[in-house]
This record gives C-alpha cells, sequence and structure tokens, in this order.
C-alpha cells in the first residue's frame, strides 16, 4: 500500500510545485490529502533554501546589519540596529563596555531585544541599580544569550527627582524582583509593573537607603534607629 | 504559676519547695527553635549530636508557646524586630532570652553604619545572658546556657520579694 501511496503522494508533489493544486484538493481521503500537503510544504522550503543559499544580493539591498564589516564588536552592531529602528533613543554612542539609552522607548528596545532573532537576548541576568551622584540615578541590565552565548549590558540614566522607567517585568519574569529590590533601594519607579512594593526593608520604611543623599530615620515604631549605646567606643 | 508566684513568707518549707521549683525549671529550659542569621548555624551544631543540647535538658521547640528559652541567634533586623518581639510576648512565664553573637547583643558589624539592623536585641526585650563571637562556637553557647541554668537555679519562685 505505502509504495503506491509514495508514488501517488510525489506525483501530486510535482504538479503542486508547478502551482497545479486541483489533484492535491480534490483527494477524498483526508490522510492522504494532508499528507500530500505536508509532502508539498516540505519540497516548496527546500526549493527555497536552496535558492538563499546561492545569492545573497536581494538582501543587501535593504539596509540591515550584515553590511556591517564582520570586525564590529556586539555592542556596536545593536547600537547601530537601534540607531535604524529606534531613532534618538541612545544617550550617548559610545559602546566600549555598554550601551547607554535614554528611558521612553524602552519598553519597545526591550521587546525587540528579546525578539530580534540575530540578537535574541532571552535572559536577563541581572538587574540593579546605583547612585551616580550629580543627582542622577541609573538603572543597569546585563542581558545573555542563550541561543547565540552573547552578553551585552544596557544603561538608562534618569534624574533624581522624576525616576521612572518602563517596567521590562512582563517581557523578562525575572525583573519582577529585581525591579522590586531597585525599587527599594534607590526609589526608582517601574512603570507598568505589575506588582512593585519594597522587597526587603518593611512596607512602611521611610527613604531609600542607596541614595547618596539618604537620611536614616530616627525611630521605627518607637524603636530608635540609630545607634544609641554610646560609651563602647 | 501566677496563683502562686512571690506569695509566701520565707521559711523553711517554702525555700525547699522553691529550690524544688527552680531546680526543675533549670534543667528542662527548652528552647524555642528560630534562628535569624548564622548564628542559628552554630545553635543548630550545639543542638545536634556532638554537642547535643539535650544532655542539659534543652529541647528544642517550635512554637512560643511550649518554650521557655528563647535564643536569639543572628542579626535582628528592623523588620524582624517587631516580630522578635511578638514572639518573646507569646511566649509563656517564666520566660528567658540568651542573646547569641555579636549582633544580637550590640548590632555587631552593623552597629554604626546599618540603617537596617537593630542595635542589640535588649533594645525590644529583656535579655538575661550575652554570649559574645562572631559567631560563638557551640561550647561558648553552651557555657551561655549553663550560666542561665545557674540564673535560674537561684530564683525563689515562691517566695515575697523584700520591698
Amino acid at each position: 500500500m505505502s509504495t503506491d501511496q509514495d508514488k501517488l503522494i510525489t506525483e501530486l508533489v510535482e504538479k503542486g510545485l508547478t502551482g497545479d493544486m486541483e489533484p492535491i484538493n480534490s483527494i477524498e481521503d483526508r490522510v492522504l490529502r494532508s499528507k500530500a500537503k505536508a509532502a508539498l510544504a516540505k519540497a516548496k522550503r527546500a526549493a527555497k533554501s536552496q535558492e538563499t543559499a546561492e545569492p545573497k544580493k536581494k538582501k543587501s539591498e535593504e539596509k540591515s546589519s550584515d553590511d556591517l564589516p564582520s570586525s564590529v564588536n556586539l555592542n556596536e552592531k545593536i547600537v547601530y540596529m537601534i540607531n535604524e529602528k529606534f531613532s534618538g533613543s541612545l544617550a550617548n554612542e559610545n559602546t566600549e563596555t555598554h550601551i547607554q539609552l535614554k528611558s521612553d522607548q524602552w519598553f519597545e528596545i526591550a521587546t525587540w531585544l528579546k525578539s530580534e532573532p540575530s540578537l535574541s537576548f532571552d535572559s536577563l541576568q541581572c538587574q540593579t541599580g546605583i547612585d551616580v551622584g550629580d543627582n542622577t540615578l541609573e538603572a543597569r541590565y546585563n542581558f545573555h544569550s542563550m541561543k547565540h552565548n552573547h552578553y551585552t549590558e544596557i544603561r538608562i540614566a534618569v534624574p533624581r527627582k522624576e525616576a521612572t522607567i518602563p517596567s521590562v517585568e512582563q517581557i523578562w519574569r525575572i525583573a519582577d524582583w529585581f525591579e522590586r529590590e531597585t525599587y527599594d533601594m534607590l526609589g526608582i519607579e517601574f512603570s507598568g509593573h505589575r506588582d512593585l512594593r519594597r522587597i526587603l526593608l518593611p512596607d512602611d520604611w521611610e527613604g531609600w537607603p542607596l541614595r547618596k543623599d539618604y537620611l536614616v530615620q530616627e525611630t521605627y515604631h518607637g524603636i530608635v534607629v540609630p545607634k544609641m549605646k554610646e560609651g563602647w567606643e | 504559676m501566677g496563683l502562686l508566684e512571690n506569695r509566701f513568707n520565707d521559711n523553711v518549707i517554702v525555700e525547699k519547695l522553691d529550690k524544688l521549683l527552680s531546680w526543675g525549671r533549670s534543667t528542662s529550659p527548652w528552647f524555642f527553635q528560630f534562628g535569624t542569621a548564622c548564628c542559628a548555624i552554630e545553635m543548630m551544631a550545639a543542638a545536634a549530636s556532638r554537642h547535643d543540647l539535650m544532655r542539659i535538658g534543652m529541647i528544642p521547640r517550635s512554637s512560643p508557646r511550649q518554650a521557655d528559652v528563647m535564643i536569639v541567634a543572628g542579626t535582628v533586623t528592623m523588620k524582624m524586630a517587631l516580630r522578635v518581639k511578638k514572639l518573646y510576648e507569646q511566649m509563656a512565664d517564666p520566660k528567658y532570652v540568651v542573646a547569641m553573637g555579636s549582633c544580637a547583643t550590640s548590632g555587631g558589624p552593623y552597629w554604626q553604619h546599618g540603617y537596617h539592623v537593630l542595635k542589640g536585641v535588649d533594645i525590644v526585650i529583656p535579655v538575661d545572658v550575652y554570649v559574645p563571637g562572631c559567631p560563638p562556637r557551640p561550647e561558648a553557647l553552651i557555657e551561655g546556657l549553663l550560666k542561665l541554668q545557674e540564673q535560674i537555679l537561684d530564683e525563689r519562685p515562691l517566695t515575697r520579694k523584700m520591698a
């Protein structure tokens, strides 16, 4: 039975490749029809990959990272691609150790960083914050791609007074607690985070301890917070 | 003990009963099994077979209502301080507290700049024995607990206190 069927299918596929779908669609037996269709799709895919493997000229007409010389490092490539897609969202062009971004388009860029096949940063390894002085707070993200085994670091600086950054918690679930910790310590608001509470300190704590201008509160529920046992020194 | 505690004038019978009671208390001070930081590891080692706290009558209890001794083993943060106080209040009288390690006695390494650490657990609850060390070895903890037993043995639960 199977040899007959195979013969039939190859015949049908040959017809299908020339554009004649009638014979396949008119098969009564459902199983046979789906088998024939699958074989046709496979044949089409094989033909396509042969085509693309030979000449690569058409692709290079569109601007893409393929034009870049192979000597550029990953950060330069990402900066180039971000400039193409999200113009104006780079804070500066320095790519030596990290990529400095502005906060406004961060959510879109983050979504793209994960979905773009040539980057596919599927793992957020660390998200942390730092007070860099000059009334500026900075959130830092370390990304790794399991597929390509490459790393990059993204930094986003925001002024202390309106420290708001779009949350990436819905893109990488690990960012949930990371962002809560950054919020706890530095008071950076992550807009769009679904559960932005303090994670380490008690909920009713006052102030952001890792900011440079932090002053310890005097009492907490009637307990004196700063050191009070004088005479020990 | 509420009805009989500190109700009687000192005499031979009361003294003997006092001795019996305090001996009973001192030889079975069950401790509250919880730890707040790394000192808890040493407390566990002390309770395990090599050092064996059970030979001095100390059994770990998981509920504050069954415990007589609270060993505060480790750093007490401000967030934890309220909970430690609540747990202490849940223990039944007579109750004793052992502050184990530098953090519980004075704040330890956080005592000057740690904004989040209680500078000694004696700020929120009364402490009977302080065990220094960072962390103290099980021997040191056992020494502290023996001191606590001596302290309990000297008590006069029934005798009326002199004004």
